[in-house]
This record gives C-alpha cells, sequence and structure tokens, in this order.
C-alpha cells in the first residue's frame, strides 16, 4: 500500500517530485516561496501549482459548501480548486488560481475558504451533514421557521461559511492603464491553431495582434515533443516567435487574456504586466487593459478536459489526465509516485505514457471502452509499453481524505470491484472546446456526437474558430485549421497572400474514438459523485433538481448553482447538462447550454477603471489664474469640472470671516473675482438677432451693436432652463453667456435648434468658453482701477451700464487686446474684462496690481454667491430648479409678447398661470443673528403635527455682512403679496426653527442705482 | 503661447524622463492664432474666396488638411475648419478678416487660446496615445496630412498627423490641458521619455 501522503513539517527547500530533466523551467536559478506559512523551493517557468507538486503538496483548498478537502485538478484557466489567497496587505488579491500563478522570488501565497487550516477544517462538518444541505437548501432547509427573522440568522452563518477569499481593505497601490489597439486579426490563443493563423495573415500583410494567456508561446506544445514540418515544435515556434518580433505589423501579448467579446468585434484583453514580477517596476502599469477592434477575429484559444464524475473524484490526488501529463512534460514535476488512468478517450494514454517515462507507477488505465475499440496509436503504443489497460472498465469509487489513496474498479456493466492502490488518479472524459468568446460573440454552438461537446457553429460577427477551439483536436489538424483560418481571416480583412504559403504539417496519428462517459452511478447511497468542484454541485444535485422540475438549462443553473464561480463552470458544465438531458429523456443537443458571458476569467477592477481612479476619476478644468489662486491661499469648490476659488482665507482667518470679508469689500472698496469657467459662445451671420429671439423670452432685434443685454432661456415646457449676458459686438457678431454648469448643455441645444429645427437661419455659433479668460472687478472704486490699465474712456457717459467694447489692456511689458463689458452680478459698479486665455494670468496680476492702492481684495464663489442674494439675483440649480417659470422668479415682465421663443406656447399651461404659485422671495431672520437653516421649509406654525403643511422653502441662504442679518431667497406660495408677513422657516433634519419676515427678494439698492453711477 | 504660460498649463521642464533611453519626445506646440471659419462650402464661391482670404485650400474630404507657406486649414465639419499658424504674420487682422467672411455669409471665430497642442513623436508615440484615444493611429488608417476629432481619456482631443514619421499633434482645450499633459508622461514613463522646448506647428 502506499504511504499516506505528508506534508513536509519542516522548510525543507527539496523538490521531491521534481524530475531531474525536462520542461521549460530554468533548473539553476531556485526560487523561493511561501505558502501557508511553509517556505519552499521553486523554479522560474514554475506556475505556483507546479511548484507545490513538484514539493508533493497536493491539497490546496477547501470546497465551498462542505469545505471538503481538495487539490490542485487542472493545469490552466479552468482551475475550480486550486484557488488562493496571494500576497499580502494592500495587494492581496483573492481567488487567484494557483495553476495560472507564475512563480517568483519571494510569493507568498494562502489557502483560502477554511479554518484553522487547510488539513483540519472545521467547516467541513458541512460535509457530514450534507444531507440538510441539498440543491437549493436556503430555500428549504433554512425557511423553517417561516419567519424572516430566523433567516436573517441562518444567512449570517452561511455566508460565513460559504464565500471565498478576502479582498484588500486598504487602497490599491498599483496603477493600472487602458489600451486601444486595431488590426486586421486578432489572434486569440498562440498554440500551434494560433501560431499557424497568425503566421498565415502575416505572410497577407495583415495587421496581426496575437494574445495568449501564457507567458511563453505554443499552447499546449509547450514541452511536448512533437515535430511541426521535421523539427522539434520548439524549434518551430521559436523561428515563428522571432519572424514576427521582426515585423512591424505583428503585436505580440503574452500574459494576456481575451476576457470579453463585443459588437463590431470589439474584444477586451487584460495584459498581466508586471503581476509576475517580485517587484513592480516603477513606470510600469501592473496591469494593462486593451480594447481591440479587430477586423476579422481567429478564435484559437483551445480546449478544456473534462472530468468522469464517480464516487470520490474530489479528493486531492485527482487530476486532469492532460494536465497531469503538463506537468510532466511542462513542468518536470511527477504529480504522484503511482498513478491510475481513468479515461473514456486516447488523449489520456498520452498522459500515461508521459507518466510512466517520469517514472511514475502507472498501475492501470481504466478504459471504459472495450479492447476491440481501443486501435489508436496511443493506446497501441501504452499496450507495447506494457502498461496495464483494464479495458470496458470504470472507476467507480476513490478512497482516501487528504489524498487519494486507491480506486475501486468495476466492469462498465457491474461486477466486482478490484481494489487498485495509487496516490493519484488522471482522469479524462474528453475535451470541449473554450467555446466561451465564440458564444459572447453571438455565435450559435452545435452538438458534436463524435466529440460528445459543443463545437461553434455559426457566428454575425466576423470570428472564425481553429484548432481544438474548433473540435480539432489532433495536432495536423489543428496546424491546418489555423493555417486556414488564418488566409481567410487575412482575405476577410482585405488582405491577400502575395505568393501562395503552405500550411506547417506534422504526422498524423491513428486514433480511435471516443465513448461518451459523464459519470459513474455510486455503489453506495450517500457517496457522492462531483460534477463541480468548485460549487460542490453532485450528479445527484443534478437529478433532484431536474426531479423537482427545474427541466432548462439555465434554472438548473440558478437553483445548483452549477457553473457559477470564478470558473464559471469550465471542467463541470456539459458533464451537468448531460446529465440533465439523461434525467428528462432529451438529446443534450435540446437541452442546450447556459450562455456565455464575460469575463472569460475574472479581471481586477483596478484594471477596469485603469486611470480613472480617485482625482482622475473624472478630468479637472483650471483656468489660466489656477495657480494664482493657490498660492494666494484660495480654497478651491468644484463646479462642474472646474475648479473655483471659494474663498481666499488669509492667516488666522476662518473661511467664514474670508467670506464675509471678501463680501463687505465689494460693497465698500472693490473686488475680483475670476469668471473664466462661465460658458462664452459666440454667433455670427445675418440671422443671428432672429435667432436669439426665437430662444429668449426677451427682444433682440433692438439690441445695438456694442451694448449688452440680459435673458432668459426657457425649455419647450416653459420652464426656466438658462440665463446670462448677451452681447453685441460688431453688426452680425455676438457674444453670449451661460453659466459654468450649463455651458455645454447651452452650446449642445443652441447645435440641435440651428441644424435641427432652423437650418434655413444663417447663424454659425461656436464655443469660447476656453479662448477668454475673464476677471469681474465690481465695488464703487472699480472704475477707478479699471482707469488706470485700459485705454478707453470708462467715465459713465463714454460707456455706461450694459455697455460692451473692445480696449487695449496694460499688462506688464505691454498692451494687449481685450473685451470690456459694464455688466455687473454683485449689484455694485463693476465691469467684466476678456482677455486671450494664455494672457489671463497677465491680466489678473494687472488688476490687482492697479487696485492695490484702492484696496482690492480677490473673491471667490462664496461671496460672489453672497453678494447676489444680497441683489436676490437667480441661480440656475437652487431658484430655477427645473419647476420655477419666469414669472414665478419675478421676471415674467421680460417675456416679449410681441414674439415667440421656445418654450413660450406651454406658459399659457393652467398650472403654470394657477394662482398659488411659489414665487421668489427674500427673508430675514426676525432677529437678525438666527441661522436660516438650509433647505428649510416654510410654515405658518412650527409646532404643527407632522406632516406640517409646507408653503414654500428656502432656496440659497447666507449671512449678510452688509445688512448684519441672516437673509435667504426662498420660494414661497403667492410669495409676492405676502411681503411683510412673519413666517417659520423650520429643518427638522437639523432640528432647527427661525421666525423669518417676508420681503423682496432684493436686499440693496432695490433701484439699481450703484450699478449704474 | 509664452515661455509662462507654459507653466499655467502645467507642462514639465525639458529634460529626460521615465525609464530608459527615451523612445518618445512630448512638447508643446506653439499656436499663435486659431480661427475657426465656418460656412457653406457648397456655395461654389465660398471655398474659393476663402483660399484667396486666407491663402490656403480649404480641405473638403472629412478628417484632411491643407497646408499653406504660412499656415494649416483642417477639415473640422461639412461647414468648419480650424486655421492654424505658429508664425505671427499669418492671422492677422482679424476684424477685417471677419467682416469678409461674413458678406461671404460665413463666420471666423478667433479660437487662437481656446487649444493646447502638444506634439508626441517618436518609436512609441502611437502607443503613448493608445492609452487614451481610441482612434486608429497607425498610418494605414491615418496617414500624414490627416486629422481628426476624438478623445483623449475623457476630454475631447483634436489629432493632426504632420508630415513626419512616429510625430502626432494632439490639441485639447486649455483647461483640460494640465490633466491630458500629466496623462502622456505617466503613459510615457514607461517607454522612457525626453521633453524637449516648445516647437512651431509643422
Amino acid at each position: 500500500m502506499t504511504q499516506p501522503f505528508r506534508l513536509p513539517d519542516d522548510t525543507t527547500l527539496v523538490q521531491p517530485f521534481r524530475l531531474r530533466v525536462g520542461g521549460t523551467i530554468d533548473r539553476t536559478q531556485p526560487l523561493g516561496f511561501e505558502y501557508d506559512g511553509v517556505r519552499y523551493q521553486g523554479y522560474p517557468g514554475d506556475t505556483l501549482a507546479s511548484a507545490l507538486l513538484a514539493n508533493g503538496v497536493h491539497l490546496v483548498a477547501r470546497s465551498f459548501k462542505y469545505h471538503r478537502p481538495r487539490g490542485i485538478l487542472s493545469a490552466g484557466a479552468e482551475e475550480p480548486n486550486a484557488l488562493v489567497q496571494l500576497a499580502r496587505g494592500a495587494r492581496t488579491e483573492p481567488n487567484a488560481r494557483a495553476t495560472q500563478i507564475e512563480l517568483y522570488e519571494g510569493l507568498v501565497a494562502a489557502s483560502q475558504n477554511c479554518w484553522p487550516s487547510v488539513r483540519f477544517d472545521v467547516g467541513s462538518m458541512g460535509d457530514a451533514m450534507s444531507r440538510l444541505l441539498p440543491a437549493g437548501f436556503y430555500y428549504k432547509t433554512f425557511m423553517w421557521p417561516p419567519s424572516p427573522a430566523w433567516w436573517q440568522r441562518y444567512e449570517h452563518v452561511i455566508r460565513r461559511a460559504g464565500g471565498m477569499g478576502r479582498s484588500a481593505r486598504e487602497p490599491d497601490p498599483d496603477r493600472y492603464e487602458h489600451c486601444h489597439a486595431h488590426c486586421d486579426v486578432l489572434v486569440i490563443g498562440g498554440g500551434a491553431a494560433g501560431l499557424a493563423a497568425a503566421r498565415a495573415a502575416t505572410a497577407c500583410d495583415a495587421r496581426v495582434l496575437l494574445c495568449d494567456e501564457n507567458p511563453a508561446l505554443g499552447g499546449s506544445l509547450r514541452g511536448e515533443t512533437d515535430a511541426i514540418d521535421g523539427k522539434p515544435a520548439a524549434t518551430w515556434i521559436a523561428r515563428i516567435e522571432r519572424e514576427f518580433g521582426a515585423n512591424p505589423n505583428v503585436t505580440l501579448l503574452p500574459r494576456t487574456t481575451a476576457f470579453g467579446y463585443y459588437d463590431q468585434n470589439l474584444v477586451a484583453l487584460i495584459e498581466r504586466v508586471t503581476d509576475h514580477l517580485p517587484q513592480t517596476p516603477a513606470h510600469l502599469p501592473r496591469q494593462r487593459l486593451w480594447h481591440v477592434r479587430a477586423r476579422t477575429v481567429v478564435l484559437a484559444s483551445g480546449a478544456h478536459e473534462r472530468g468522469i464524475a464517480y464516487a470520490g473524484n474530489d479528493v486531492p490526488g485527482t487530476m486532469l489526465a492532460g494536465a497531469a501529463r503538463t506537468y510532466v512534460n511542462r513542468y518536470g514535476v511527477k504529480p504522484g509516485n503511482t498513478a491510475v488512468v481513468f479515461t473514456s478517450n486516447d488523449s489520456a494514454y498520452a498522459a500515461a505514457l508521459a507518466l510512466h517515462r517520469a517514472g511514475v507507477t502507472v498501475a492501470a488505465i481504466v478504459d471504459a471502452r472495450s479492447t476491440a475499440q481501443l486501435q489508436g496509436a496511443l493506446p497501441q503504443d501504452a499496450r507495447a509499453q506494457g502498461l496495464p489497460i483494464l479495458a470496458g472498465s470504470v472507476v467507480v469509487a476513490a478512497h482516501g481524505r487528504l489524498r487519494v489513496a486507491a480506486v475501486d474498479v468495476t466492469p462498465l456493466g457491474g461486477g466486482p470491484a478490484l481494489r487498485i492502490d495509487c496516490d493519484l488518479v488522471c482522469v479524462s472524459g474528453g475535451w470541449n472546446p473554450a467555446v466561451h468568446l465564440y458564444s459572447q460573440s453571438r455565435g450559435r454552438l452545435r452538438y458534436d456526437d463524435a466529440l460528445a461537446t459543443f463545437v461553434p457553429d455559426a457566428s454575425p460577427q466576423a470570428i472564425v474558430a481553429a484548432g481544438a477551439a474548433k473540435g480539432s483536436f489532433a495536432l495536423g489538424d489543428a496546424l491546418a485549421d489555423g493555417h486556414a483560418a488564418g488566409l481567410a481571416a487575412a482575405h476577410q480583412a482585405g488582405c491577400q497572400a502575395p505568393t501562395a504559403i503552405g500550411a506547417p504539417s506534422t504526422i498524423p496519428l491513428q486514433s480511435s474514438a471516443l465513448k461518451a462517459l459523464w459519470s459513474v452511478p455510486p455503489r453506495a447511497k450517500g457517496d457522492k459523485c462531483f460534477v463541480d468542484f468548485q460549487n460542490d454541485v453532485t450528479t445527484s444535485d443534478i437529478v433532484l433538481a431536474a426531479r423537482e422540475g427545474y427541466r432548462s438549462v439555465e434554472h438548473l443553473k440558478r437553483y445548483t448553482t452549477l457553473g457559477m464561480g470564478t470558473d464559471q463552470g469550465k471542467t463541470s458544465n456539459l458533464i451537468g447538462l448531460a446529465l440533465l438531458a439523461e434525467t428528462l429523456g432529451k438529446p443534450i443537443s435540446a437541452v442546450g447550454t447556459t450562455t456565455f458571458r464575460p469575463p472569460y476569467t475574472p479581471v481586477t477592477l483596478g484594471a477596469v477603471a485603469g486611470h480613472d481612479v480617485g482625482p482622475s476619476v473624472e478630468p479637472t478644468r483650471y483656468s489660466a489664474m489656477h495657480d494664482w489662486h493657490a498660492a494666494h491661499g484660495a480654497r478651491f469648490v468644484n463646479a462642474g469640472l472646474w475648479k473655483r476659488p471659494h474663498s481666499y482665507p488669509r492667516a488666522g482667518e476662518s473661511e467664514d470671516d474670508a467670506v464675509n470679508r471678501e463680501a463687505k469689500n465689494v460693497r465698500t472698496n472693490v473686488g475680483v473675482v475670476d469668471v473664466s469657467t462661465l460658458g462664452k459662445i459666440e454667433l455670427q451671420g445675418r440671422d443671428v438677432a432672429e435667432f436669439l429671439n426665437r430662444v429668449y423670452i426677451n427682444r433682440w432685434d433692438t439690441l445695438a451693436v456694442g451694448r449688452c443685454r440680459y435673458g432668459v432661456m426657457l425649455r419647450d415646457d416653459g420652464i426656466v432652463q438658462d440665463d446670462g449676458t448677451t452681447s453685441r459686438l460688431a453688426t452680425k457678431h455676438y457674444l453670449l453667456t451661460t453659466t459654468t454648469v450649463n455651458a455645454v448643455k447651452v452650446m449642445q441645444n443652441l447645435d440641435y435648434l440651428l441644424q435641427g429645427e432652423w437650418p434655413e437661419l444663417e447663424v454659425y455659433a461656436t464655443s469660447v468658453t476656453e479662448q477668454w479668460s475673464a476677471v469681474a472687478l465690481s465695488g464703487p472704486r472699480a472704475r477707478q482701477v479699471l482707469a488706470k490699465i485700459v485705454d478707453v474712456d470708462v467715465s459713465n457717459a463714454a460707456f455706461p451700464f450694459l455697455a460692451a467694447g473692445a480696449c487695449g489692456l496694460r499688462i506688464a511689458g505691454g498692451v494687449i487686446a481685450a473685451r470690456l463689458f459694464r455688466i455687473s452680478y454683485s449689484g455694485e459698479l463693476a465691469y467684466e474684462i476678456h482677455v486671450r486665455a494664455d494672457r489671463g494670468l497677465d491680466m489678473w496680476n494687472a488688476v490687482i496690481e492697479a487696485g492695490e492702492e484702492f484696496g482690492i481684495m480677490p473673491y471667490g464663489t462664496e461671496a460672489m454667491s453672497t453678494l447676489r442674494i444680497e441683489k436676490g439675483h437667480v441661480v440656475v440649480g437652487p431658484e430655477a430648479d427645473g419647476r420655477t417659470t419666469a414669472d414665478d422668479l419675478g421676471m415674467g415682465k421680460l417675456v416679449s409678447a410681441a414674439k415667440w421663443c421656445v418654450g413660450k406656447p406651454l406658459l399659457a399651461r393652467s398650472a403654470l398661470v394657477a394662482p398659488n404659485r411659489w414665487q421668489l422671495v427674500g427673508l430675514t431672520a426676525e432677529d437678525r443673528t438666527t441661522p436660516i437653516p438650509r433647505g428649510a421649509k416654510l410654515v405658518t406654525d412650527p409646532s404643527h403635527p407632522l406632516p406640517n403643511p409646507m408653503e414654500g422653502h428656502v432656496t440659497s441662504w447666507c449671512w449678510s455682512p452688509n445688512l448684519d442679518a441672516w437673509i435667504a431667497l426662498a420660494l414661497l406660495a403667492n410669495g409676492r403679496a405676502r411681503h411683510g408677513e412673519t413666517l417659520w422657516a423650520v429643518s427638522p433634519l437639523a432640528n432647527a426653527r427661525v421666525r423669518v419676515r417676508v420681503g423682496s427678494s432684493c436686499f440693496i439698492d432695490p433701484e439699481g442705482e450703484r450699478l449704474r453711477v | 503661447m509664452s515661455d509662462r504660460d507654459t507653466d499655467t498649463i502645467g507642462t514639465t521642464a525639458p529634460g529626460h524622463y521615465g525609464a530608459g533611453p527615451a523612445q518618445v519626445t512630448l512638447c508643446c506646440v506653439t499656436l499663435t492664432g486659431a480661427w475657426n471659419l465656418q460656412g457653406n462650402a457648397r456655395h461654389a464661391s465660398f471655398a474659393e474666396k476663402a483660399r484667396q482670404l486666407f491663402g490656403v485650400a480649404l480641405p473638403q474630404m472629412p478628417n484632411t488638411t491643407a497646408r499653406s507657406e504660412a499656415m494649416t486649414s483642417l477639415w473640422l465639419g461639412p461647414r468648419s475648419w480650424l486655421l492654424a499658424a505658429s508664425g505671427t504674420s499669418a492671422l492677422v487682422d482679424f476684424e477685417a478678416k471677419r467682416d469678409a467672411v461674413n458678406t461671404l455669409c460665413g463666420a471666423l471665430f478667433d479660437v487662437s487660446a481656446s487649444r493646447v497642442a502638444y506634439r508626441v513623436a517618436g518609436a512609441s508615440a502611437q502607443s503613448v496615445l493608445a492609452s487614451g484615444c481610441p482612434l486608429d493611429l497607425h498610418s494605414r488608417t491615418f496617414a500624414p496630412g490627416g486629422c481628426k476629432q476624438s478623445l483623449y481619456g475623457q476630454v475631447n482631443a483634436l489629432y493632426y498627423r504632420p508630415d513626419e514619421a512616429q510625430a502626432f499633434i494632439v490639441m485639447v482645450a486649455r483647461s483640460f490641458a494640465r490633466d491630458v499633459w500629466h496623462a502622456l508622461c505617466l503613459s510615457a514613463a514607461q517607454y522612457g521619455y525626453d521633453v524637449t522646448p516648445t516647437v512651431s506647428l509643422p
């Protein structure tokens, strides 16, 4: 009997299961790594799985539901068991497939889903209680007593028992990037078929992009001894790689998985740039997400081997036969000492021969087929080598707990069992083409009876499958297939071969037909035959689900969780639906498959986010004066994508103090504010005045050159959309301004109206927001400052309120062209100056310097807001909140009776002219000093039981340093008729109430004398 | 743009950055003038009179450009072009030209400072831009002399391919330029890059 398997109990660095020769590993440079706290040694070229196997470690995980011990099943992307917690701290990554992690010096990994250890796991009690946990158990067992409270208690425990690894708690320290690529032919998979396809397409002068999930090209040829074109495969691969490297039309992407296939041949790839390196080099992203637009796609993604369900087919030491062969040939690792091979097709014989050559005792090859059916070259070879073949037999049960110890073999039709000792079982039930991306491309699949699997049939997109991905499992077929697919894809992309090139070839192997065998019925009741290892779905779960009426394959999936999880059932789906078909008495083709969805293998969220994280989640817009603001203590606020100065607190000053000082200084001296962010649109053409008449409520045909006017724009439904000033710069040349946040929306709307509604108007529009830096200079002393720096007469007579014109602006080192507007948002004497944006900072410095003797101070958006609230100027958002009309905002008189405009027809709707509409009013705290709470409701009786009838609400509020009182703007039912009333502003959220007096929305200078001086 | 202005858009000082020997160079491109000309090119006289007025042809094929000694005209749309120049002599006397275009039932807008232009050149130029640009930059589909409008990251960008191997001009709105420059540098760092002094529009 084989010795019971033991983990090494000290930190020995030997690799007892490493072969002395063979494989594509580099034995000259040992690598140290740590798994579950134990130090091991491996070699460059290893995966974590192969290095663990070299050290005799098979047991790596506990299953999801029953916490059964599990070992390494595969050698690739299909791995359902060997999921590990990789790395520590901020870089830790759960559910990493040990079979695909490249080994590097210092790698740290741990088993997951078990406590306290993978060898002794408390959760495995679930296995003993498995009769309580049938398929869909959470809909059944834990539905009693029928109260949600009980389910919530169960759920807490169930969720903790289940679940996979843990995600990092810290922010991701790595950088990720996106990359866009275009090609004529995208070849997915760099195995025999993919290389042949890429070679053929390249010969047609096509632009080719070849990706492969492995670090090296060759696919299943890696480490094998097949000959291509009379030379070892490795030589053929190396030659192609050289050719590709020298060809600028070929892009090679190793360590890159194609994971999603979208419309118009958009394929998403994930490139693992630095994951295989012990230290992330500076400047390199950890991973790169490729968006590839391919004219055509060759899918050469290979195939996944499937197992056979029998009792105990999940005990560690059980492995897919192809994986065992890979571990021997590619990694130079013996996966065990004594092997039993259980198969229904020829491919496992290659594994048996490889194991035999590596010195593993092949105790038996158990083949479900009869001796007469074993005429293929590989079975013949095995027979010639003297390997014992038990034809017409099946493995009916495996024994062992933490490692397989023996199997029971019976004749296929039943009979006495023969017990064979072994520490390795290699299983092959056949191969499933990796059709995931084909299916994602909306390609149809067809069930192939001879191969007992689904193969690609037809896709509406330009995709060709080749090689094993198409069901051409023999090397010669794969090469011919790939070659033809590469030529066809290149032709479809419009590329032609200058001269005919021949397909690569190999010596064909005679093979015998496969026998479809999905499961072997257990002999003992309660023996579990696993279909889906990751989700612990057994054959009896599937039969039970079918019996309970889950006859659709999609229902089966959701009820049993078959094919869910990180592996998405790559090894299990087909067995599951074959069993469903068997139970339902239907052909497999009639049962069909579940839908394949992206991603093919899990993708890190960091790669999906790419560059757009943290402060870069959106781009930031900076004004030309930004650095001055920052250098002078500005606190910034986001306005759309812009950063705008909120206020400029001085040393020892709070933000509130700064706002009050800045706002007061504008009313007493002079202030300057950066208004570059306002939307600016220039209009030219014969019909601009007519156009403005149509988009604004007021009249524009009367605006003279050199004048500006305030305008209000409505939506189609009559509600206020935006406001701003428009100036007439020349006969046919106008400048329209919008609010900062609405700039793009207004431009889009104007473009739409010009192109879609009124193409007959001769009006051209362009956004000049970025062309002009702008400042507003406000305050009683604004003219004195301005007069120092402009070369025009700015007296009230020469440049009155609402004048607009060009001027020269004196800056350090000369005079630059500027535009000057006498418009006021603050209600003070005010000017706006616009200069080319690359001169913005020069203008700002000139204004600050000229204003110094007049006590000029920069002010931010908060002081600007205080000033406009004091003046009762409305803002799009708080007051024009998408529900208010121009009349509600006290601008009803602006609506010209003499003309039509957008939104006007619907202004007469009964609801918009109802008597009790909410109208703009001003509020002052009765005691002046109690803050008016933000967003407060206006009520007559604050003690009224809830719900308290609401008569309006506060829209904007501030402490007014100029009035020495808390003031607010509000919308109040029939508000204009209620000046003088007192009401309560209440905020149940802030538990605050304040008595307020209703009045005009304009608190300061209602006659507008200050701005006309 | 003046040298001081390059500070306000966040560009880095000339020198070598990133990993290894430089496979790409980044720099600012002077745009002393950029005018947006709009008009109905189907009016036979418009394109011809505009050509006489500005001394450069208006390309009619989408995504193409035309060049004169003094300036480049880039196709922006069926009725819209960008006239761009590095020299100080080409785009002068805006008001008179605007009035002249207005009489041709067209429009002329001064957008000289609206855009910031960067030159990305060298063996890895396409790779650097591919981090944010969804266009196919290969010369088979984007030949020298072509211009295309797309994105760099989330920012609108106008790409112009001058008549020199492996060089691209990227123009973005000024307020976004600082972010775009940083993103270009981040992408270029893995290839190694040189920042070179400002150049004229090729």
